[in-house]
């Protein structure tokens, strides 16, 4: 088919007409090949400017579409729309930057109008090359599977229940509640703990659109975002497994602690009376904070930052919930003697501060210490440590509770391969972005909440459980279909020599690997058009729609011609 | 049993990262928001910053594209200059009378050329750049502000104050400055609102032991972010007052913590990304760090502790912190842990204030019908188990309006508040 390109120049009032001799332009353009029309506009983005693009471009039959105005970060989406509308393929069209790039940053007149015919002349090199592309709409199923029955995926399956969502909550234990079925009460507000998480249990058990699953594990999911193929297997690995599909996926496998053993100068394990933050809790709920002689302790020792310096962040919580444990035992033992040993402390929340100071006027004792050290000195525990100025000290306990890290469940790891969401460092699920996007992963449609993600208190998980639900909610929506990317990667059959390079490069994990072709596949509906596996490739089998090498090729040329 | 038919539309106050994240994701699940911002651009105090901790992102960079996107959504009704005045209904009903201000620039005409800017004979200090730089009457408060389109401060402006001067209309080549436009009072009827007004930065002159507005080169965390800025009053030159290039500077933290009654959790992490700020500029600065306690929760962050103080710091303990003027040095006077007074000379100080709700959050609370905490922080609803349920139902929340957080603490919370909306 013959090509039509319509060129048009925006004068941007005197914006680019004044630094750029238009005229000259105009003439250099027109005599390119297959320039059909070649126009000068006094400012495009306007009403009039709009209409007059769409006139011209059924007028004069145009099959491509050259603008030279702004950035495209200001019009690009207005002349895309001008193109619809005129029945014109949109990715027809390109825009040539002579404003931001070239009438505002040249002062020289001549040099501009120099610049600015090359930068058209780029665009029409590069226009040539464009192909339609038809944009994608793909049926969606609205159900979601959540993963992890603590606070975090309770939280977010009573969300999606509330919005009539059909919920499959998937529990490994035999048990809903978490964590936070063992805490008498929660730190600041000195709430019951107890109360709130069977309450929530309740609403779930009673709640007709979540279907739990307890003692159940993922065993396999395949798909992509509004459609995932799920497989439930039980833990006991009884029964058949069991098969449904959903749209998205909430990852809420929570956390656990760090294990002391690792840290031996605590005594661990090795020494009586030395507990964990979590057997504290345990012991309080049952009421029976006791040493192992039977007796009940006069003095307890509370250990910040266990293993704090081995997983090398601070876990945010644990300075609160020593203070907590600190009111637990003025409440149940009045008398008893209570040490913070601790390095810094970290009570960020408005509330925070002021529980502090409530807990530390109960005559509760802190200590800025390091080097600390467990040992058993006849039936009581002596703690050696370097004190704030550096000095070796110690004291005498009948109890030391430690508040080790937290870490990611030990199956992070296995949900990681099975849903194929990456892990940071640390082992917690990476977010797709840390300031904008903390609850969405790289794979769309695949959602993280509460401390899987990274160490965080009760209030945090529960907003972080409500934000995935609000990612789900407004991004799959019953009835409506999803429009995936447009411009994504090929890889070509006959080009591509099966090394899968690409596969290590994506990091959507949109390539699979046809093992009967010994070829990468791309799956255009996960591809977000990155770009990586074409940079990647060393066969020049991948490309990306839109940036082709020929259009790029072609655009260079022109502008360095 | 009757049912009322409740408004799906939803108001957002506030165009800050929190506010700009909630109106996308409404928007995406076909919600009509309006979305009021009482200043001229969007962006909130996000792009005063010239990066972001911990991950070092160019913050303009980042938030440029949805701010850029909250323009062009459809479903996005984004009314600059404007504010509430006062509320009436319920949750699913309420009818909003908000009031805009004229902005005097035609917002349709303009094409953002600034060409407006050097004509106008009236220079003021520019407070978007904490007074660090001049600006005009006619103006954008930085380069790069979204909308790209200028507004008259009539305070200030010789024709709003009886003189004659149209210089700024001549000067505009598409007939964009338009000097009748007037002040608009509109009812919106929406059915769910969230509130994302931000902070502010806790007045330092109240205390007097920093010196501040008294010694120069005394700067708040704000007034240094803008002076790193590339965007900035000196185009990102770390300079002093007399413009020499400082040679040592204290970063004081906590300040104001004890008179507010809480930490503002976020100092700490600014405090270091500081020292990556001075050491890209100043290769040989030497930097100290007044603190109390690092607070630094959270999984990326003490590895970005450890990167910065790898930049020989002096990290200081430090209580009772004064600092004085002598002779060309400023005097930075401080108890270390063991008592000991100390002191160090130094040509900068940075101070870090305390985050405070917005000095307008009270009216807010009261025109809404929303309670504030002790703290002047809205409150939230303590019979819910969620931050960003506010004491009325139907009104949401967020970000550092709700109390101190990070960018990432302040996302997840609109995004919360928009499952809140979606799920009602």
């Amino acid at each position: 088919m013959e090509r039509k390109i319509g060129v048009y120049l925006c004068e941007c009032g005197p914006n680019i007409s004044e630094k750029v001799d238009l005229d000259r332009v105009k003439k250099e353009i027109s005599s390119i090949d297959d320039v059909a029309v070649v126009e000068k506009f006094k400012l495009l983005c306007s009403a009039d400017g709009k209409k007059y693009l769409e006139e011209q471009i059924k007028n004069h039959n145009l099959t491509h579409l050259v603008i030279a105005a702004c950035s495209p970060k200001e019009h690009e989406i207005t002349f895309m729309e001008v193109c619809e509308n005129a029945d014109l393929n949109p990715y027809l069209f390109q825009l040539a930057n002579i404003r931001e790039q070239c009438a505002w940053i040249t002062a020289d007149k001549e040099e501009a109008t120099k610049k600015a015919i090359r930068i058209v002349k780029a665009a029409v090199g590069r226009v040539k090359y464009h192909s339609s592309l038809e944009k994608k709409e793909i049926e969606s199923i609205p159900d979601v599977l959540v993963i992890g029955g603590g606070i975090a995926g309770i939280e977010a399956s009573l969300q999606l229940a509330s919005s009539k969502r059909k919920v499959f909550l998937v529990e490994k234990t035999s048990e809903l509640g978490g964590l936070i079925k063992n805490f008498e009460k929660t730190f600041g507000d000195m709430k019951s703990a107890t109360e709130l998480i069977d309450n929530k249990i309740q609403n779930i058990n009673t709640n007709e659109n979540i279907k739990v699953l307890t003692n159940c594990e993922v065993g396999e999911v395949i798909g992509f975002f509004g459609n995932f193929e799920i497989k439930i297997k039980t833990t006991t690995g009884e029964n058949e497994p069991i098969e449904f599909n959903v749209g998205a996926i909430v990852v809420a496998t929570g956390s656990q602690l760090f294990n002391p053993e690792k840290t031996p100068q605590f005594g661990y394990s090795k020494l009586d009376n030395v507990f964990t933050s979590l057997e504290f809790e345990k012991m309080n709920l049952t009421k029976n904070i006791t040493l192992k002689n039977g007796k009940t302790p006069t003095s307890v020792a509370f250990i910040h930052c266990v293993g704090r310096e081995e997983k090398g962040y601070c876990s945010g919580i644990c300075c609160l919930y020593s203070l907590k444990y600190a009111s637990y035992l003025k409440e149940k033992l009045p008398k008893v003697k209570i040490i913070n040993l601790y390095s810094d402390l970290c009570i960020p929340g408005k509330k925070d501060e002021k529980f502090f100071n409530e807990v530390k006027s109960k005559n509760v004792d802190f200590i800025r210490s390091s080097d600390v050290e467990v040992e058993k000195n006849k039936n009581q525990l002596k703690i050696n440590f370097k004190n704030k100025e550096g000095k070796k000290n110690s004291i005498l306990v009948d109890m030391v509770v430690l508040a080790p890290a937290i870490e990611p469940t030990i199956d992070a790891v296995k949900i990681a391969e099975i849903t194929g969401i990456s892990q940071d460092k640390e082992g917690f699920f990476a977010e797709e972005h840390e300031k904008l996007n903390p609850i969405s992963t790289s794979t769309e449609g695949i959602y993280i909440a509460g401390c899987a993600q990274g160490p965080k208190n009760i209030s945090e998980t529960i907003i972080q459980s409500e934000a995935a639900a609000g990612k789900i909610l407004s991004s799959l929506i019953p009835g409506k279909k999803i429009k995936p990317e447009v411009k994504t990667s090929v890889i070509s059959e006959s080009l591509c020599i099966g090394c899968k390079t690409c596969l290590t490069v994506c990091s959507y994990g949109a390539i699979t690997f046809d093992e009967t072709k010994k070829i990468s596949v791309v799956n255009e509906v996960i591809c977000r058009g990155c770009g990586n596996c074409v940079a990647a490739c060393p066969s020049g089998a991948a490309s990306i729609k839109h940036f082709k090498f020929n259009q790029i090729y072609q655009e260079l040329l022109e502008a360095v011609k | 049993m009757v049912e009322l038919n409740s408004n799906t539309d939803v108001l957002v106050i506030g165009a800050g990262i929190a506010g700009i994240e909630a109106s996308l994701m409404l928007s995406k699940a076909d919600r009509n928001v309006h979305l009021i911002e009482k200043t001229s651009y969007t962006g909130g105090s996000s792009i005063k910053y010239e990066e972001v901790f911990s991950n070092m992102e160019c913050s303009t960079c980042m938030v440029a594209p949805i701010q850029q996107e909250i323009i062009q959504d459809k479903n996005i009704n984004l009314l600059t200059l404007t504010e509430v005045e006062s509320i009436k209904g319920s949750l699913g009903n309420f009818n909003v009378r908000i009031h805009k201000k004229a902005r005097y620039v035609d917002m349709d005409n303009c094409i953002g050329c600034n060409a407006c800017f050097d004509p106008c004979p009236v220079s003021i200090n520019n407070e978007f750049e904490e007074g660090l730089s001049k600006r005009k009457a006619i103006y954008v408060p930085c380069a790069g502000a979204l909308p790209n389109v200028p507004m008259i401060d009539t305070k200030n402006c010789l024709r709003f104050n009886g003189k004659e001067c149209s210089a700024c209309k001549e000067a505009c080549m598409f007939e964009a400055i338009d000097y009748s436009q007037k002040d608009e009072k509109t009812d919106i009827k929406v059915g769910s609102i969230i509130v994302a007004t931000g902070f502010d930065l806790m007045d330092t002159k109240k205390l007097q032991e920093y010196g501040y507005g008294k010694i120069d080169d005394v700067y708040t965390s704000m007034e240094f972010e803008r002076l790193y800025a590339s965007n900035g009053p000196t185009e990102g030159k770390i300079i002093l007052k007399n413009g020499k290039t400082p040679k040592s500077v204290a970063i004081i933290h906590c300040v104001g913590r004890k008179e507010k009654g809480y930490c503002s959790s976020v100092c700490c992490m600014y405090s270091l990304k500081f020292i990556h700020y001075l050491k890209s500029k100043i290769s040989n600065i030497n930097i100290s760090e007044l603190y109390t306690d690092f607070c630094i929760p959270g999984k990326s962050h003490q590895k970005f502790y450890e990167k910065m103080k790898k930049n020989q710091v002096n990290m200081i303990r430090a209580s009772d912190i004064e600092v004085k003027k002598q002779n060309n040095d400023i005097n930075v006077n401080f108890n270390i842990e063991t008592g000991e007074k100390k002191n160090i000379l130094v040509d900068m100080v940075i101070l870090t204030p305390a985050i405070e709700p917005r000095n307008t959050s009270i009216k807010l609370s009261k025109t809404l019908g929303i309670s504030i905490d002790e703290y002047g922080f809205f409150k939230e609803n303590s019979s819910d188990t969620s931050s960003v349920i506010s004491s009325k139902p139907g009104i949401f929340i967020v970000g550092c309006a709700q109390g101190a957080k990070n960018i990432q603490d302040s996302v997840s919370q609109a995004t919360a508040a928009v499952g809140k909306i979606l799920s009602l």
